[in-house]
């Protein structure tokens, strides 16, 4: 394990990498390392002394800051000013088994959006710009600290869900949102995946703007009958109790209200964290995931972004079949917690068709030639 | 403005040329030159160049021969839309052939329950909301050419529009596109699931501006119409204090759906064209919309009406539907207005952080003065989107060259104070030579190693957003514009 604390020092090592074409690993929180192709017996590079707030510009809705800062970090200094990320980035840290302390780098790399991406969008949608070390040991940057730029490609979309394997990142700048004051979550109790999913895309498709929408199974939620879907209003007080009653009025019935936030655990995959089998999030059009969510029959499973999200828990055996009936429904499987084993031959994702996996590789190759970042993961 | 040099070899080529791309499209092809008279020019119309050729496909197979074609002729590639670009992205090339987009408009789906609709690259932006409007529905991103301008467009140069802050620009409401390669391939990047499954190459093609394939078909997210929407107009004695509040609304907490900053040069032409009831003698004027359920909407108009008198201004609340029309009609006439003040004027696009706005006008006005040209002044001021309108006459010797000279250093200030070049109308040619006050030599070598991961022969679109894109390895070897490369030690492959 090597450890840098300052961005010379990153490109020395990687420059140095480059020379005797050295792959490694990237690791801050260590969080994450459990997700996608295991890299191999690899040497790791500890960026985890890339840490803390560069700047917080809370009129300007931006955050700026180093990658390894904590998420609980930013998370609480945002608080302070009644702002937040809006995409609910999500710390998957218990539902991996990890100890370690989750990172910004870690979500952005990893895209790791909860169930606030139903209103603003993924974390791909709040990355304004970042600075990074590329492939090639040298340090540059993309994006913009306004939230409105359209000046060169969009570099940081790239490196969302890239799982760190374009650059290495060493400062990263967010757009943040700010935090309604209230929120309550109303429950539409002992309904089937059919109806309360039909009732989640009916809230999701009206001027309500929800801030979560997600349907849970009997086995996920206690004393819900078939089945509970879950409806997170914000707002400030007044407007808040306006907006249950017309989320009643749509749907043609009083919902109960449940105390504190669910939500806090369900697009982190908390609920998963104690289940046993491999662990899938299967990305779908809203309306397909009723019936993607019976096709495949699991016991543990719940919808989130109101069918746009199912997570499943299955047994290893059923991998194949799972991303059969995701890709037959035009959807796309991620696996996201599995054995070594699992992952090394699964892979984070279906293969892509030939063009397009093809693609892929050359963009990862402008930035990465010698493929020195986590390869093989994503 | 230079462009990479015409090759005549290819223009020598053009009977045969025109004669191949018939092959392909045999009703599609414009070679006669009053017919190519009408793509010479998008709407930066100071530059203009008949296109070697236009063909105009109405499918995607089409497409990709043409691409196959151009790929193993070495000819270089325009994308067109509408031609609505304001950056001159769509210039066409002597050398090369312009796609125009225009005969794919479509509508192939409408999703309702997903919240979504797949259609053509050619379909108006505004025709997709009046596809669904029937059903309370709408597409949020609303350039100001929406009637025109096409959503393949809108998808390579990911345009804005009002509403941004609230709504997000083109790339947050695209769920997929098929986009054809120049190689001819054809790629699905998303979809319906929105997922990618590997790199988020929609996020990329989405705002490269033509430079790295063709969009042949979108899904875009459709949002429900919110019911109720308010509109205010907030009045104030110095541009500080309108700044303040604009930082003071943004730090409550409340997102307006949309946020308008006018100079007071602006909002006295506006008023003298069509009356829109602007307040006399305001040096800075805002229009505040508040949209969504009226619970919220009631909550943020009296946080806004507090917040504008906290920070001394003067507020005017629409109060119904014919005033809020009024209000905006000023506001959307603004180019018009302005256009009264001078035979000729060019319009800016930057963006700034909101807390720079005195600074930026103060150090505007200065450079107003010393160009001897006049300039006023309209805002995004919620996403700090900064459209300054340069007034000249391009019958006076050297006016024309001093308004692209003063344009230019009202971009460098944007960059110089922490923001962008472009915050909706792209790069295209206008700013393409200001990139490198953007962005350092690894920065735009890094973007260029992207550009040849898609376009080894830089056939796309040469010539546009990169001072240096031309240097991609053409026929064996590197096209040189000016005296030097910008970037001598850019690596050439």
């Amino acid at each position: 394990m090597s450890r840098i604390d300052n961005d010379n020092q990153l490109v020395d090592f990687v420059r140095a990498a480059r020379e005797s074409r050295a792959p490694f690993e990237i690791v801050a929180g260590g969080t994450r390392r459990g997700v996608g192709r295991p890299v191999g017996d690899l040497p790791m590079l500890d960026v985890s002394g890339l840490c803390g707030i560069i700047k917080y510009e809370p009129e300007e809705l931006i955050v700026t800051a180093r990658p390894s800062t904590p998420l609980a970090e930013i998370n609480a200094v945002l608080a302070e000013k009644n702002q937040r990320l809006g995409f609910d980035p999500a710390d998957w840290s218990r539902l991996l088994g990890s100890n370690g302390v989750a990172t910004l780098a870690g979500v952005a790399s990893c895209d790791a959006s909860g169930s606030g991406k139903l209103r603003h969008g993924g974390a791909r949608d709040s990355l304004l710009g970042f600075h990074a070390v590329n492939g090639l040991g040298e340090t540059f940057r993309a994006g913009s600290k306004v939230v409105k730029n359209v000046t060169g490609f969009d570099l940081p979309k790239l490196v969302c869900g890239a799982h760190g394997t374009l650059a290495v990142l060493t400062e990263l700048t967010f757009r943040v949102y700010p935090r309604p004051s209230h929120l309550v979550v109303l429950c539409l109790s002992d309904v089937t995946p059919e109806t309360g999913f039909a009732a989640l895309r009916k809230i999701a498709h009206s001027p309500l703007e929800p801030a979560g929408l997600a349907y849970l199974p009997a086995s996920m939620m206690a004393e819900v009958g078939q089945g509970a879907a879950l409806i997170k209003l914000e707002g400030a007080s007044r407007p808040l109790e306006e907006k249950v009653a017309l989320a009643h009025g749509l749907l043609g019935s009083v919902m109960q209200r449940i105390d504190g936030d669910p939500f806090a655990s369900i697009g982190c995959g908390d609920r998963f964290a104690d289940i046993a089998g491999d662990i899938w999030r299967i990305f779908l059009a809203p309306s397909d995931a009723p019936r993607v969510a019976k096709e495949i029959a699991a016991t543990h499973w719940l919808g989130d972004w109101a069918g746009g999200v199912l997570w499943i828990a299955a047994p290893p055996s059923d991998a194949a079949r799972i991303r059969a009936i995701a890709a037959a429904a035009q959807g796309q499987a991620m696996l996201l917690r599995a054995s070594a084993e699992s992952r090394a031959a699964l892979g984070l994702f279906a293969p892509q068709p030939p063009a397009l996996a093809a693609l892929n590789k050359a963009v990862k190759a402008a930035f990465d030639p010698l493929s020195l970042f986590n390869p093989n993961r994503l | 403005m230079l462009l990479p040099p015409t090759d005549s070899k290819i223009v020598a080529r053009r009977a045969e040329i025109v004669a191949a791309l018939r092959a392909i499209v045999p009703d599609g092809v414009v070679a006669d030159q009053s017919g190519l008279a009408t793509f010479d020019a998008d709407a930066l119309s100071a530059y203009h160049q008949m296109p070697l050729v236009c063909v105009l496909p109405s499918n995607r197979e089409q497409v990709s021969e043409i691409l196959k074609y151009a790929q193993a002729e070495g000819i270089p590639i325009v994308p067109r839309g509408a031609g609505t670009s304001l950056s001159g992205g769509a210039l066409p090339r002597e050398d090369g052939i312009l796609i125009g987009m225009g005969r794919m408009k479509r509508i192939l789906e409408i999703d309702y329950e997903n919240g979504c609709v797949t259609v053509e690259p050619g379909v108006t932006n505004l025709n997709i909301t009046k596809a669904v409007e029937a059903q309370g529905f709408y597409y949020a991103p609303d350039p100001s050419s929406q009637i025109a301008c096409t959503i393949g467009g809108n998808v390579g140069e990911n345009s804005g529009g009002l509403h941004c802050l609230k709504y997000g620009l083109t790339t947050n409401n695209l769920l997929g596109v098929t986009f054809v390669l120049p190689s001819g391939e054809i790629v699905t990047l998303g979809g319906k699931c929105g997922a990618q499954g590997g790199l988020d190459l929609l996020g990329l093609v989405t705002g490269s501006e033509g430079l790295l394939g063709m969009v042949v078909e979108v899904v875009v997210k459709i949002l429900r119409k919110a019911p109720v929407t308010r509109t205010l107009l907030a009045s104030f004695d110095s541009v500080p204090a309108a700044g303040a509040c604009v930082a003071a609304i943004i730090a409550d907490g409340v997102v307006p759906a949309a946020m308008e900053f006018m100079d007071r040069r602006a909002a006295e032409a506006i008023e003298d064209f069509n009356q829109p009831g602007y307040p006399k003698g305001a040096e800075g004027i805002l229009i505040i919309d508040a949209d969504g359920v009226e619970a919220d909407v009631t909550h943020a108009v009296s946080r806004v009406i507090d917040i504008v008198a906290h920070c001394g201004g003067r507020t005017v609340e629409a109060t119904d539907e014919k005033q809020r029309a009024r209000i905006w009609s000023g506001r959307k006439a603004a180019f018009a207005a302005m256009g009264r003040l001078a035979p000729d004027m060019i319009c800016m696009d930057g963006t700034i952080p909101r807390h720079a706005l005195p600074q930026v006008l103060e150090e505007m006005a200065q450079l107003s003065d010393h160009y001897g040209l006049g300039c006023c002044n309209v805002f995004h001021a919620g996403d700090g989107n900064l459209h300054p309108l340069i007034l000249f006459d391009v019958m006076k010797d050297g006016d024309f060259e001093k308004a692209e000279a003063f344009g230019a250093d009202i971009l460098r200030l944007c960059v110089k104070v922490g923001g962008v070049l472009s915050g909706e109308h792209g790069i295209g040619i206008e700013k393409r030579d200001l990139m490198t006050d953007q962005f350092g030599p690894n920065d735009l070598e890094q973007q260029h190693r992207v550009k040849c991961a898609f376009d080894s022969g830089g056939l796309f679109n040469p010539g546009k957003v990169f001072p240096t894109l031309s240097a991609c390895v053409e026929q064996g070897h590197i096209h040189v514009h000016g005296a030097q490369l910008p970037h001598p030690h850019l690596p050439r492959y």
